[in-house]
Formats: structure tokens, C-alpha cells, sequence
């Protein structure tokens, strides 16, 4: 081994060292030149993505009214708390020393089912063990329940050092529960949009708004700018034409008869007459978890309507002519044969021979049937027609999704028999929808003019109107006038002596018709698979306002027929709006005006003066035979107007005539003639003692007022 | 007589070591006032300029004792550094079963009564690094011999790196490695210091045994974890490829001195990852200069040792210089991803009391030692 010196040793251990340590930076300050060139567009990429990012800002969607202006459906924001357990934001000290309160509090008023021990080892359960960071606090609470859970211990030091997350989120709420709520509908994420909901989906909607946010942390996230980049719009409003009166007391009724008579499901639907506005639909199923608004039975369900179509076959008679009210028809005691069925009344009748007006009344399945087979058996198309023309064939086109079409037989197409035509004229072998049947009674009560019926009468924005939807005539005239007077008629006399004059009622005169239609028929054995009871019609019967059908699928108890299950309805509904509608009663002031007694007239006497400015006041014509101002008068009634007559006997030296007048005026006239006064009671002067004309000097006179 | 001149003639020594210290100081204002934003948000809400004061007090403090140690004359440290071991040992145990936790991690002490907390493996590192200068210094005659030199120097370096290890790896690393340094510079065989190599892997593979005993104790989860991100994740974790989007965002001239946008996703951009907001803000250029800064230091260390190279004071002068060029380039590396991520503060610039104080006391007695190095020539 060389002997190096001692110096040269440590120098060239020392040079050693100073080459590794310089070597070290370089390898360092490699790297860090390689970031920057080689890897440096890949890394300013990264930094620009992830510290700068649009976050979505949603708006608010539109509300649905009803046309008085409740609300129907509307959006309110509830919010969904967590907790960031194990954020190292949180202080050690404050987690320790709020964590019994905190537990406290959970227990008191979040969630009482865990005792505060039971809460404080969950929390610190996900604080140490399982070091959650998301933990669920409470779902959908109200803007008020955050602020005071935001006051909780440990909560109340913010949103970094507490821990809690607070996410915003936006129910739909319908403040009138079941009210209408298939019709209102709803819009979900993987199911169909239903209803208001869904058609009005483009109005309602909301446009989402988009914001720059800075990352400026962990999880803290600030905007760039103070607007949005793109503000968020909130949805318009949806005026509908429901009336939430009507609407309720539909409910409630249609409610009730599907109880009383254990039903499947049912509908009601009121429309105005004029408009075609839909004012009410009630549509109510069996859930396994109650009665609730589970389909749209009246728009989307078309069935067989049974007896209420027998309107639309009398009315093609009526149309083509050539019989009268009180032709008569042979019913065959209630059952007749068409080829190789038998058609029967749903009561055996010892009658053989009813007026037509009868059979419609008594809804003769054989009268009606045997008129139309007659007249159309060998023309069917020309019954079609008549069909077409009251417009039965067609959707009525209602804004919501998922309107049936009905189904009517042509003629002219496959499927048609012999007994097609006679049960069709009765309502079998063709189905519609409660709104599509009640559009056509409408349009009868409406004078044959067919409205459109329609829910949505505006959108607006901030209670500014954007569209207004007008009434839409589907067809001028659906048959000439006198079928349509006809047909009225013929409603009228159902509820006067027909299967609904248990329904009459002497507070206003309503018109219609009732239905009971067999449900799945023609089974084995000719069974019977339920009833669907119905009843359509409007009110008043003179001069029509509302219109309205009812149908209830399956009554099983308290009777089936429609006069029994859906005119009740018919009838409360009605009862309930002609009571709260004042234009549906007839003003009492339409007759003269009643002329006034003379007792009834103001027995006062005053100043001519102050009497002409009270009639002024009051508007009353008069005339007045006395010029002076000053002078004592009183009313009296001519043949057509009113007289001020001056009174008489007012000399002044006698005792003047101060009956009927107040206690001021007599004493006045009395005392400046010089007479002592005596008076009793109050009120008008109605007797006096002595009476007028004997000398004023020296009297007294006792009066006595009433 | 100028201002600067009154300066120079009270600051004797290496005035090249004083320009670092007051370069460095100047940096360590700028980036901490700049990186220490979001804390500062965090924590104090708007008063951001709290950082800035706290840093700039303790700075003073710092300088202030840089100035006194350089001060005293440096023969005086040799005669302290026993004592200090004496009192280091037994604090640096205490740290590990009772100190506070910070991060998971057992490094701090707390001194009752005032609720000032430090880090005790700062002091030990002085006193050890005195301490084998010291030894090499006295041991000179006989430094190839194992029994009379070589394990007096190391038995105290294994106990001090043993005590620290457990909960800060790193820094037992870095003492470790500087004081192989020392001894490597100071004659000692190479076959002894290849062994002190092969007994640190041993002591390694030691603490993994006692890591599964005492999990608690020990944190080999998260080396674990480092280790097996650093080598399989080229990319690495959140926090490295946020360092590395800073250093890409500087270039090579930087944006500019406190426009760092990268300090708000970097964890502890005032501390661990400071060198790449120095990066982000002064570019290539500056972290070139900052990085000089410290090679520049060693070389003047050594070059104090080329004066005297068997004296005490060198030794315990470039025993300092390496420790601080150690820990700065370890910080540095980490940055970049040269070395799994680690947790060592840039001295005298990263923020933090006893990282600060620690480099101001080393810097105040290289500066004791150039002094009177200088005065001896």
C-alpha cells in the first residue's frame, strides 16, 4: 500500500464527496430540465385541466298552476347533508371536544333510534377506523333544517373546519297531494314522461347554466368570474285550466262511490262547454297501497262505453229524418234476436211498445238497437258517417301524451257482421275514451259546436304571459239544430223520467245519460267479467255551462247500474258547482223591478233642502211642489215617480205638525213658537198632545217619539 | 462609512457563506409568503400576511443566533458536543414514545408550559455532527483502528439514527449519510465505512422486523407505500404530478416571483414541495441559481478543509455544509421525483421553527469555523 500523506489522503476523499454531491444536482437538475421539455406539454395539459372546470348550475323548473293560480307542482330545494368524518381539516382538538354534543344533537334531532353513545362510536368509528369521507347525514332536508344543523358543534366552525357537506338538490312537489296528479304527471330519469309533465317538458324545463370554478385547494372550489358563464333560465310556468274546487270536489266524490261500491278504478272529468276547457279530471285506480291516481283512465283507456253511446245512434236517426219522439218502437219485452244473438234490456218489461223517447229514456238496448238496425242494416256507412260527423272516430287531440284512439268499426273494413251494427248502436264492438264521449255531450250541450278540450290555457314568465292557448272548434256543427234540440230533449227526459230521475234535483235542471256496460262478455257460460257504470252529461239543462262524465270500472257493491254508481257523482259534482257558481242560478233582478209600497217609503220629514240632497245621494227621481228652500216636506208617491210635498199647518201661531219628525226638528218647530215641550221615547215623532192647528201661546205639547 | 462596509467589517469570515445566508433568507421570505397562501386562507382566513410575519420572526431569531454562534469560537462546540449527545439521546427517545403526533408521524416535543413544539431530531443532528467531528479530529493518530476510533465515532450515530428512524426515515437517512461523509472525509478505513454501509441496510431491515411488532411505533407502511408508488407509478401520486406540473408551468425563466397557481393543489408547498414553487415562479434558471447556492456552500466547506484539513473546525464545517447540501438536493430530488417522496424541508428556506433554526445555528458555525480559519492563515 502506497503511503499517501495525510493532506493528499483527506483531499482526495474530499474531492470524492464534492463529485458526488455535484453529480447528485446534476442528476437532479436533469430531471428537472426533462420535466420541463420533454414532459412539459403533457404537465401544463394536466395543470390547465385540473384546476379549471365548468360546473353545471341548474335553474329552477317551472311550476304548474291551477287557473286561479295554485299551485299544482312545483320545484323546492331540499338538500342532502353528509359529513367528511375523516377530513384532516378537522381539527383533533375540536373533533375530541365536540364530538359527545355532536352525538348529542344527531341523537336528539336527527336520528332518535341511536342514543348519543351509539352515535358518538359511529362517528368515530368513520372518523379513525374507517376514515370515511362521505358520510350521509341526513337526506332532503328543508332549507330551514340545514341552517340548524349547520349550528351543531363542530358543524357550526364551517364548511372546511366542520366538516359538513351540504348538496343541493330540487324535489317535485305537488301541494294538493293526489289532486289531478296523472294529469299534472311527472318527468323521471328511465321511465316515460307522463302528463302536463311530459308534454310541457320543452316550458317547464329549466336550462342548465354553466360557471367556471378555480380549484383552489383540496376540494375547494371558487369561481373565476362572479356571473356565470352561462346563466342558468329558469323554466316557465304552466297556467292549466283545472279549477282546483271543481277539481277537489271531483275527487272526493268520485272517491267516495268508488268505496261505497268497492270499484276497480274510475274517472270523472268536467269540461266548460263553451271553451272545451277541461276544469276537473279525477282519475282513480286500487294501489296495493290505496286509492291514488295510479293511471289516466279518462284519456287513456278507451272502452266500451255501453249506453251512453245510444246519443250518438239517435241523433243519426234524428239526422236522416223521418221519425219522431213519439213514434213508437216494439221492445219485444226487453229482448230481441239479431241473427244468432240475443240482444236484452237490463230489465225484463212487461211493455211491448214504447215511444222513442222512452226507449232512449228507459235505454232500451232493443228499442235503440231495432231503430238503428231498420234504418241502417243495409247502409252502414251512412251510420258511419253520422259517426264521423259527430266527430266519435278521432283522438280529440288533448295536449298530454297518451291519448287512445278510438276504436270504431268502418264498414268498409274487415270485421264487420251482422250483430256489429245493432250492438254497436248500443255502445258494444267499438271502444272510446271517457274525454272523447264527453267532447261529443259537450258539443250536443254546446249547440253542436265541438270544442277541443284542453288543459293548458297559458305558459308564463314571471307572471308574464308567453303563449295563451285560445278554445279550438274541432267541428263547427255536429248535426243541424233541431237534432241537436232533439237530443237535448232526450237527455232531459232521462233525468225527468228516466234511469236517472232518482237523480232530479229542483235546485237547477240537469241533462243526461247513463251507461252500464258488461265488462269481458261472452266468456264461457256467457259470463259476465263486471260492470262499467257511467254517466254523461252538463248542467244546467236551459243553458249549459258545464259538462261532465263519470265512469267507474268493477262496482262490485251497492249496485252497478250507471244510474246507481256514476250519476251520484254526476250529481254532487254538479250539486257542489251550482251552488259555489253564481252564473249558473238565475239573477233574481231579471223580472221588473218590484215597486214600492207606499208604508215602505221613509215617512221622515225634513228641510226641503237636506231631502233633495239625501235623494241625490240615493238617485231617486222626484219632484217637489215648494220652491222656498227652508220649508218642511215630506214623500209621497206618484204613479211613477216620487213627490216632495210641503207639509201643511205650519202657521206661526199655532201649534204645528211635527209628527214624523226627528227630536232636533220638533223641538225647533216647537219652541220658537213659544210652546213648552214634554217628550218620551226616542226615535220619530209618532204621536202628539195637543194635535196641530190649536193656539201655540201658552201650550205645552207632549210628544212621543218611536 | 457606508452601511455595507460597517456590515463587512463586523462580519468577518467567509463572506461568500454570509452572501448565501442572506440570499437564501431573502428567498425563504419571498416563496414562503407566496406558497403559504392557501394555509393562510385555510386557517386564518384573510390574513395572509400572518405566515409572512411569523416566517420573518423567526428568520430574526434565526439570524440572530446564526450571529451569535458564529461568534463563539468553534473550539468551544468540541467541548459542548458530549454533553449534548448526553442530552440529545434521552430526548430523542422520549420523542418517539411520548411525542406529539403530526401526520401520523412521532417527530415532535413539546415544551410544558409554553406550548412551543419542536423537532428534537433538529438539535441532534447538530450535536452528533459536532460530535463526530470531534472524534475524528481527536482520533486522528489512530483513525484506521476499529476499536479505539472506529466504534466510539459510530456507537453514538446508531443509537441517534436508531431513535429517529422509527418515525423519521428520512432524516436518520440523511444524518446517516452525512456522517459517513465525515468519516469518509476523515480517513476513516473504507472497509470499515463499506461495513457502516452494509449496518445501515442491517438496521433497515431491523426496524421492518420491529415495524411488524409495534406498528404504531414504526411507520413502515407509508415507506412502504412511497417506495412501491415510486418505483411502479412513473407518473406518480397527486401530489408529484402536481409538483411536476409547477416545474412545467416555470420553464426555464419562471412567471415570476409570487404567481405560482400550482401552490394551491401542492400539499405543504411551503415546506416538502417548495422547491417546485421555486421552480414554478423563477424557472429553470432559478432553481439552477438556488441549487448553486448550496453547492456553492459545500465548496467553501471544503475549502476550509484544504486550509486545515485535519483540524476540528473543517471537519465540523463541511460535516455542516454536507448535511445542509444533503437535505437541500434530497428536497430537491423529491420535486422532481428523483427519490420517493420524503418530507425533508429545504434548509433556510422552507418554512417551519426548527428546521429554521437548526440551518441558521449550522450556518453561524461554518461561519465561526471560516472566521477563525481565516485568522489563523
Amino acid at each position: 500500500m502506497a503511503i499517501i500523506n495525510v493532506k493528499d489522503e483527506v483531499l482526495i476523499r474530499i474531492y470524492v464527496v464534492l463529485l458526488v454531491v455535484v453529480a447528485i444536482a446534476v442528476a437532479v437538475f436533469a430531471k428537472a430540465v426533462r420535466i420541463v421539455t420533454v414532459e412539459g406539454a403533457k404537465w401544463r395539459e394536466l395543470g390547465e385541466k385540473s384546476y379549471v372546470k365548468f360546473v353545471d348550475v341548474p335553474g329552477e323548473r317551472g311550476s304548474i298552476l291551477a287557473e286561479d293560480g295554485s299551485v299544482l307542482a312545483t320545484s323546492l330545494p331540499f338538500f342532502d347533508l353528509h359529513m367528511d368524518c375523516a377530513s384532516p381539516s378537522i381539527k383533533e382538538e375540536d373533533f375530541k371536544n365536540s364530538i359527545d354534543s355532536l352525538a348529542w344533537c344527531f341523537a336528539t334531532y336527527i336520528d332518535p333510534q341511536y342514543t348519543a353513545g351509539a352515535w358518538k362510536q359511529f362517528l368515530w368509528e368513520h372518523r379513525y377506523t374507517h376514515k370515511t369521507h362521505f358520510l350521509s347525514i341526513k337526506k332532503d332536508a328543508t332549507f330551514e333544517q340545514v341552517g340548524f344543523i349547520k349550528q351543531f358543534p363542530l358543524f357550526r366552525k364551517g364548511r372546511n373546519k366542520g366538516g359538513l357537506i351540504v348538496q343541493r338538490n330540487s324535489k317535485r312537489e305537488h301541494p294538493f297531494k293526489m289532486m289531478a296528479q296523472r294529469t299534472i304527471g311527472y318527468v323521471r330519469e328511465g321511465a316515460n314522461p307522463v302528463g302536463i309533465e311530459g308534454s310541457f317538458n320543452r316550458t317547464l324545463r329549466d336550462s342548465v347554466g354553466k360557471k367556471l370554478m378555480q380549484k383552489v385547494g383540496a376540494d375547494v372550489w371558487i369561481p373565476v368570474n362572479d356571473l356565470a358563464e352561462i346563466e342558468p333560465k329558469s323554466g316557465d310556468d304552466v297556467i292549466t285550466t283545472l279549477d282546483v274546487n271543481i277539481q277537489d270536489v271531483a275527487q272526493q266524490a268520485l272517491l267516495r262511490a268508488l268505496e261505497h261500491h268497492q270499484a276497480e278504478h274510475g274517472t270523472a272529468i268536467v269540461m266548460e262547454v263553451k271553451t272545451g276547457k277541461i276544469k276537473a279530471i279525477a282519475n282513480i285506480g286500487k294501489t296495493p297501497t290505496g286509492w291514488w291516481e295510479d293511471y289516466n283512465y279518462g284519456i287513456a283507456a278507451a272502452t266500451e262505453p255501453g249506453s251512453t253511446f245510444k246519443l250518438a245512434s239517435i241523433m243519426a236517426l234524428l239526422e236522416d229524418g223521418g221519425i219522431r219522439m213519439t213514434d213508437s218502437v216494439d221492445i219485444e219485452n226487453g229482448q230481441h234476436q239479431y241473427f244468432d244473438r240475443i240482444m236484452e234490456d237490463h230489465e225484463k218489461t212487461s211493455a211491448t211498445k214504447l215511444t222513442i223517447q222512452n226507449a232512449f229514456a228507459a235505454s232500451s238496448n232493443v228499442g235503440i238497437s231495432k231503430l238503428v238496425f231498420n234504418k241502417y242494416a243495409q247502409k252502414p256507412e251512412l251510420y258511419y258517417q253520422h259517426l264521423k260527423d259527430f266527430g266519435l272516430p278521432y283522438p280529440t287531440g288533448i295536449e298530454i301524451e297518451g291519448e287512445s284512439a278510438p276504436k270504431i268499426k268502418d264498414p268498409k273494413d274487415g270485421g264487420w257482421s251482422g250483430v256489429t251494427l245493432p250492438w254497436m248502436s248500443i255502445g258494444y264492438e267499438l271502444q272510446i275514451t271517457p274525454l272523447q264521449l264527453l267532447t261529443f255531450y259537450n258539443a250536443v250541450a254546446n249547440g253542436g259546436k265541438m270544442m277541443k278540450p284542453y288543459l293548458v290555457s297559458e305558459t308564463q314568465r314571471f307572471n308574464h304571459t308567453v303563449t295563451a292557448y285560445k278554445p279550438t272548434i274541432l267541428r263547427e256543427s255536429i248535426a243541424k239544430a233541431a237534432t241537436i234540440d232533439q237530443a237535448k230533449k232526450l237527455l232531459e227526459s232521462v233525468v225527468e223520467f228516466g234511469t236517472a230521475a232518482h237523480l232530479k234535483t229542483d235546485k237547477y235542471r240537469f241533462a243526461g245519460k247513463t251507461g252500464t256496460a258488461q265488462l269481458n262478455y261472452g266468456g264461457a257460460n256467457n259470463s259476465i267479467g263486471g260492470y262499467q257504470a257511467s254517466f254523461a252529461g252538463y248542467f244546467p239543462a236551459e243553458k249549459p255551462v258545464f259538462s261532465c262524465i263519470v265512469v267507474i270500472s268493477k262496482p262490485t257493491q251497492n249496485g252497478f247500474y250507471g244510474g246507481a254508481v256514476a250519476g251520484p257523482v254526476f250529481r254532487e259534482i254538479a250539486d257542489r258547482i251550482a251552488s259555489t257558481h253564481v252564473q249558473l242560478s238565475e239573477p233574481v233582478n231579471l223580472k221588473g223591478k218590484p215597486i214600492l209600497a207606499e208604508r215602505q217609503l221613509p215617512d221622515d220629514v225634513g228641510l226641503k233642502n237636506d231631502m233633495e240632497k239625501v235623494l241625490k245621494q240615493l238617485n231617486v227621481k222626484h219632484v217637489s211642489n215648494h220652491k222656498k228652500d227652508d220649508y218642511w216636506m215630506f214623500l209621497k208617491p206618484k204613479s211613477d215617480t216620487l213627490q216632495l210635498l210641503a207639509r201643511q199647518g205650519m202657521r206661526k201661531d199655532l201649534v204645528p205638525n211635527v209628527l214624523g219628525m226627528g227630536l232636533k226638528d220638533a223641538i225647533y218647530n216647537l219652541e220658537n213658537r213659544g210652546i213648552r215641550v214634554v217628550f218620551i221615547g226616542y226615535g220619530k215623532v209618532a204621536s202628539q198632545v195637543p194635535s196641530a192647528g190649536v193656539s201655540a201661546a201658552g201650550q205645552t205639547v207632549t210628544i212621543k217619539l218611536e | 462609512m457606508s452601511l455595507i462596509n460597517r456590515i463587512g467589517a463586523e462580519l468577518r469570515g467567509d463572506r461568500v457563506i454570509w452572501m448565501i445566508v442572506a440570499v437564501l433568507a431573502l428567498l425563504s421570505i419571498l416563496t414562503v409568503y407566496s406558497s403559504a397562501g392557501t394555509l393562510a386562507f385555510r386557517e386564518r382566513g384573510d390574513n395572509t400576511e400572518f405566515y409572512l410575519m411569523k416566517q420573518i420572526l423567526i428568520l430574526s431569531f434565526g439570524l440572530f443566533l446564526t450571529y451569535i454562534f458564529y461568534l463563539i469560537h468553534y473550539q468551544k462546540f468540541s467541548t459542548v458536543a458530549p454533553y449534548a449527545l448526553m442530552i440529545v439521546i434521552p430526548l430523542l427517545a422520549l420523542t418517539l414514545f411520548f411525542g406529539k403526533n403530526i401526520n401520523s408521524a412521532s417527530r415532535w416535543l413539546a415544551v410544558p408550559g409554553i406550548g412551543i413544539t419542536f423537532q428534537t431530531s433538529d438539535i441532534a443532528k447538530l450535536a452528533i455532527i459536532t460530535y463526530v467531528a470531534r472524534m475524528i479530529s481527536a482520533k486522528q493518530d489512530v483513525i484506521k483502528d476499529f476499536q479505539s476510533a472506529f466504534i466510539p465515532i459510530i456507537l453514538p450515530v446508531v443509537i441517534v439514527c436508531g431513535l429517529i428512524a422509527p418515525a423519521d426515515l428520512s432524516t436518520a437517512i440523511i444524518i446517516f449519510v452525512t456522517c459517513l461523509g465525515m468519516m469518509f472525509i476523515g480517513r476513516v478505513d473504507l472497509k470499515y465505512v463499506l461495513l457502516l454501509i452494509f449496518c445501515g441496510i442491517v438496521m433497515f431491515a431491523a426496524l421492518l422486523v420491529l415495524a411488524q411488532h409495534f406498528p404504531g411505533l414504526v411507520r413502515a407502511e407509508t415507506w412502504q407505500e412511497r417506495m412501491r408508488d415510486f418505483l411502479t407509478n412513473s407518473d406518480g401520486k397527486f401530489q408529484t404530478q402536481q409538483a411536476k406540473i409547477a416545474i412545467a408551468k416555470g420553464g426555464w425563466f419562471g412567471n415570476g416571483p409570487g404567481s405560482s397557481t400550482q401552490r394551491n393543489f401542492l400539499p405543504s408547498p411551503y415546506t416538502d414541495y417548495i422547491y417546485s414553487i421555486i421552480m414554478e415562479e423563477y424557472g429553470l434558471f432559478g432553481a439552477l441559481s438556488i441549487m448553486s447556492l448550496f453547492i456553492l456552500l459545500f465548496f467553501r466547506c471544503v475549502r476550509l478543509v484544504t486550509i486545515s484539513p485535519k483540524a476540528f473546525g473543517a471537519v465540523l464545517a463541511v460535516g455542516l455544509g454536507l448535511i445542509l447540501v444533503i437535505q437541500a438536493l434530497a428536497n430537491m430530488a423529491v420535486s422532481v421525483h428523483l427519490i420517493p417522496v420524503s418530507g425533508l424541508p429545504m434548509p433556510m428556506v422552507s418554512m417551519g421553527g426548527t428546521s429554521l433554526i437548526f440551518s441558521c445555528v449550522a450556518f453561524g458555525m461554518i461561519l465561526s469555523v471560516s472566521k477563525y480559519i481565516e485568522q489563523s492563515k
